[in-house]
């Protein structure tokens, strides 16, 4: 049988950086194929090659068994090629029932028409989403659903799914999976990528592994298990080493206490929550999604304001502080990197040298009154070596590194503004494997000079590697406080679920 | 004008100085359950203050001055004319020991004692430190309120606390701080300065030798302290008698619903920090909100714990040692270290505590 999409020697640079390296891949009519691997692995690239999203830089993709460059992910869908992206790509502005059938529209359009299909279709989807609603008032799982909602509208014969049940809840998911049963019976071929192994293994027929952006392994779904999956995940020493708790290392003591969080709260995403920050070293907050981690965070450096009434108290140094925006809070020294730093962390279109200036002015850091063209490269050229940045220079475009390097641009963004208390919301989130070891030496130094620090992630190993003292956050409060001698994996998510 | 302003607006919205907040017990005040884990200690009556000389530990208990001998068991030393508030030790070993009433006395460890002369009428001494050999340092908690009724100096808003210099010679007494909010603990630095314990501020401050503030050394304190004491690494000791709680710090808010809780409950039964609780279920905090099938939460909103905290020479708590809601070593008012052992007294629990150090990780 011809595979219908196929990628041969398929490899993509971006700014001489590879993110994926000769990889080849096939998705037979009718199936549901599983794309695993770790953060930074090349998921996300080689789907997006698919999607006309990326051009490869080298190698060849044939749909039904003829070579195709798709310029623009419009092209690909009128190939019938279909993308459901992990970062949602529907317009706020527009109600549910406009982003479905956004691109299908007839000459003529009668907006009523376009509800009573739209709720039709949806209905038969099992999406209770109401097709009038605006999406920018939905929340990420409705989101997700229109997304999946307009890919499936579009009548695609290969539908890319990139972590499409990360924010929906068990009976959402059911649903979910009923629909992609569906599909499949219906011909449609489907790309699944997903970080849970166990929905992977449930409705895959096969699965593919890429690693540090190579492919590892293609099989049946049926030959594979957890561990087996796992093994070909990370079966490396870069890994080991990144992860290995190191029993040798020594934990950081408290230092000075910069920061008490005290009965804090804000909506229902952070309720009562109290907690210290010593410096000197990495307090550890692990949670799962929507334990209120990021608002707390968030609260903190004034990027979100707490509950107009009885919000309960920041104290910071000892000074009870209240930021409406960040910067009355970066001028005290507080800092937060920010988990999407796609949309919160640069300006895509400007030069790592920009970005990073631009937060040295926002700082009042500047040495000039006038914005100094020498300072500015200056201090990129400074920063992008301590923080190994790997680009052509400090003039490229930020959009255009590596997960990782961008990761490192805004760290460099926040340091220039000489923090007394750094907050790292996943901080290696959708970066590759070596950028990350590069990351926590990072981190590991800013605690070892004295900065508090918070290192904010859902990913356990990290936390335990990194961390000092690790809490842990439930249902928008810290209900737990773990020292490194007494933290294990099972204690944890025991506390960030019970 | 802009300063009344936000402190009213902060007021009307709960935030700023007027958040009803309390720290969190964390990171080096991490609960535990080491208190109540120790051994059994020596039962006494209300045991207050406790110290070392020469190289004997003895603690206060009523109105009486207790030594613990080798067998760990209380012997009575001195009977003082009233109930024994503070104690401190000369550097050549002589034990200073207020009572109410009484005043101060000088027990020189060989069953003497002697009244410090002066035309001062002592009363309210809540911790006394001595500054050398003949200079005694005393922490008047409050001159309106008498001891036993601090909770009502609390309620108050008391700040009549003062600091007094006493010649244990002639007598001879000056005041070197006033408007205290209750100072309930004392130490000399090597340095010469003072560092005073306010409790109702829940802060530690220093002061100069004359009495000048100095500045604030440790603030914000999740209990309120009690009286400090060296330890052999150089850094300290800090007693907290009773814990805060959101409920209190919303009550000590609210002038008018203190002045009728005062005037129409019993002591016992205010809303207010305490030694000792759960005797009652009259008690203001009870029931649902802290036992759970029938047993008394250990992370309950209480008001009385056990608390003691090891400070390093620049006051950053180190360790913490820990008698929980559902504990009964509460209310500890005084904490002294004596070789590898560390005496607590424990008012609330009415007992005198030997934790051994290096079995708690030392």
């Amino acid at each position: 049988m011809t595979p219908i999409l196929e990628l041969r020697n398929v490899s993509k640079e971006f700014h001489g950086v590879a993110a994926i390296r000769g990889v080849d891949f096939a998705l037979m009519p009718g199936e549901v194929h599983s794309l695993l691997g770790e953060n930074g692995a090349g998921k996300s690239t080689l789907t997006k090659i698919m999607a006309g999203v990326h051009k490869a830089s080298s190698g060849e993709v044939l749909l039904d068994g003829r070579p195709r460059v798709f310029d623009s992910p419009a092209e690909a869908l009128h190939n019938g090629i279909a993308m459901v992206f992990q970062e949602t790509s529907l317009v706020p502005s527009l109600t549910v029932a406009q982003n479905i059938y956004l691109g299908n529209e007839k000459f003529l359009n009668r907006l009523r028409g376009i509800y009573i299909a739209a709720q039709q279709f949806l209905q038969s989807l099992n999406f209770g989403v109401d097709p009038t609603m605006y999406v920018s008032q939905l929340g990420a799982a409705q989101k997700q659903m229109v997304e999946i909602a307009r890919a499936v509208h579009h009548k695609a014969r290969v539908i890319i799914f990139d972590e499409p049940t990360a924010t929906l809840t068990p009976e959402e998911k059911h649903h979910f999976f009923a629909l992609i049963a569906r599909l499949k019976k219906d011909g449609v071929s489907i790309i699944f990528i997903s970080h849970a192994l166990e929905e992977a293994l449930a409705i895959s027929d096969r699965i593919t592994i890429l690693r540090d952006g190579q492919h590892v392994v293609t099989d049946d779904a049926g030959n594979f298990d957890r561990d087996k999956i796992i093994a070909a995940m990370v079966g490396r020493t870069l890994s080991e080493e990144l992860y290995s708790r190191d029993k040798s290392r020594s934990v950081r003591g408290y230092g000075r206490k910069v920061l008490s969080v005290q009965n804090l709260s804000m909506g229902k995403m952070v309720r009562n929550t109290s907690f210290s920050v010593y410096g000197g070293q990495i307090t550890g907050i692990f949670g799962l999604i929507g334990s209120g981690r990021t608002e707390t965070a968030k609260i903190i450096s004034g990027v979100i304001k707490r509950d107009f009434f009885h919000g309960g108290e920041v104290r910071l140094e000892g000074k009870s502080v209240r930021y409406r925006v960040p910067r009355p809070a970066i001028k005290d020294g507080v800092v937060y990197v920010t988990e999407d730093r796609k949309i919160e962390g640069f300006f895509e279109t400007k030069s790592i040298a920009e970005n990073i200036y631009m937060n040295l002015l926002s700082a009042d850091l500047n040495k000039r009154a006038v914005i100094s063209y020498s300072e500015m490269m200056a201090l990129a050229e400074t920063w992008t070596r301590k923080l190994n940045v790997k680009a052509i220079d400090s003039n490229a475009r930020v959009i255009e590194l590596s997960g990782g390097n961008q990761q490192k641009v805004v760290i460099a963004r926040s340091l220039v503004q000489k923090p007394k208390l750094i907050i790292f919301d996943e901080p290696t989130r959708g970066v590759d494997v070596g950028a990350i070891a590069e990351l926590h030496h990072v981190i590991n130094e800013l605690a070892d000079s004295g900065l508090a620090v918070v290192v904010i992630s859902s990913y356990l190993p990290e936390i335990l590697n990194l961390a000092d003292r690790i809490l842990v956050s439930r249902q928008g409060r810290i209900v737990e406080e773990f020292s490194m001698e007494e933290a294990t994996e099972e204690k944890i998510m025991y506390a960030a679920v019970h | 004008m802009i300063g009344a302003l936000r402190s009213w607006t902060d007021r009307f919205l709960g935030r700023g100085a007027a958040a009803v907040t309390v720290p969190p017990l964390d990171g080096a005040l991490k609960p535990n359950s080491k208190l109540d884990e120790a051994p059994h200690g020596i039962d006494a009556d209300e045991p207050d203050d406790i110290l070392v000389a020469n190289g004997a530990t003895y603690y206060s208990a009523g109105n009486q001055l207790f030594q613990v001998d080798g067998n760990g068991v209380g012997i009575p030393v001195f009977q003082a004319p009233g109930v024994i508030t503070a104690l401190a030790v000369s550097p050549e070993g002589r034990i200073a020991i207020a009572s109410e009433p009484g005043g101060i006395r000088l027990f020189d460890c060989n069953s003497s004692a002697a009244g410090v002369g002066g035309k001062q009428t002592w009363s309210c001494i809540t911790a006394m430190a001595f500054a050398g050999e003949n200079t005694l340092l005393a922490c008047i908690g409050s001159n309106q309120t008498p001891i036993a009724e601090w909770q009502r100096d609390l309620l108050n808003g008391g700040n009549s606390g003062a600091v007094w210099t006493i010649d244990v010679n002639t007598g001879a007494a000056d005041r070197i701080a006033s408007g205290l909010a209750y100072p309930n603990g004392i130490v000399v630095e090597a340095d010469g300065n003072i560092v005073i314990s306010e409790s109702w501020r829940k802060h530690l401050i220093r002061l100069t030798s004359a009495g000048k503030l100095v500045g604030q050394v440790m603030e914000d304190l999740p209990g309120y302290p009690a009286r400090i004491s060296r330890n052999s690494r150089g850094g300290y000791w800090l007693s907290l008698f009773a814990p805060r709680n959101q409920l209190i710090e919303f009550v000590l808010r609210e002038p008018e619903y203190r002045k009728a809780m005062m005037a129409e409950v019993a002591p016992e039964f205010w809303i207010a920090p305490a030694l000792r609780s759960g005797a009652s279920f009259n008690e203001p905090m009870q029931g649902g909100a802290l036992k759970q099938m029938g047993i008394l939460k250990p992370w309950a909103p209480t008001r009385s714990y056990g608390l003691a905290v090891e400070l390093t020479a620049d006051f950053e708590p180190v360790r913490s040692l820990h008698s929980r809601a559902g504990g009964k070593r509460h209310g500890i008012t005084a904490t002294v270290e004596n070789g590898n052992r560390l005496w607590l007294a424990s008012k609330g629990g009415n007992e005198v505590v030997a934790i051994e150090l290096m079995r708690q990780g030392a």
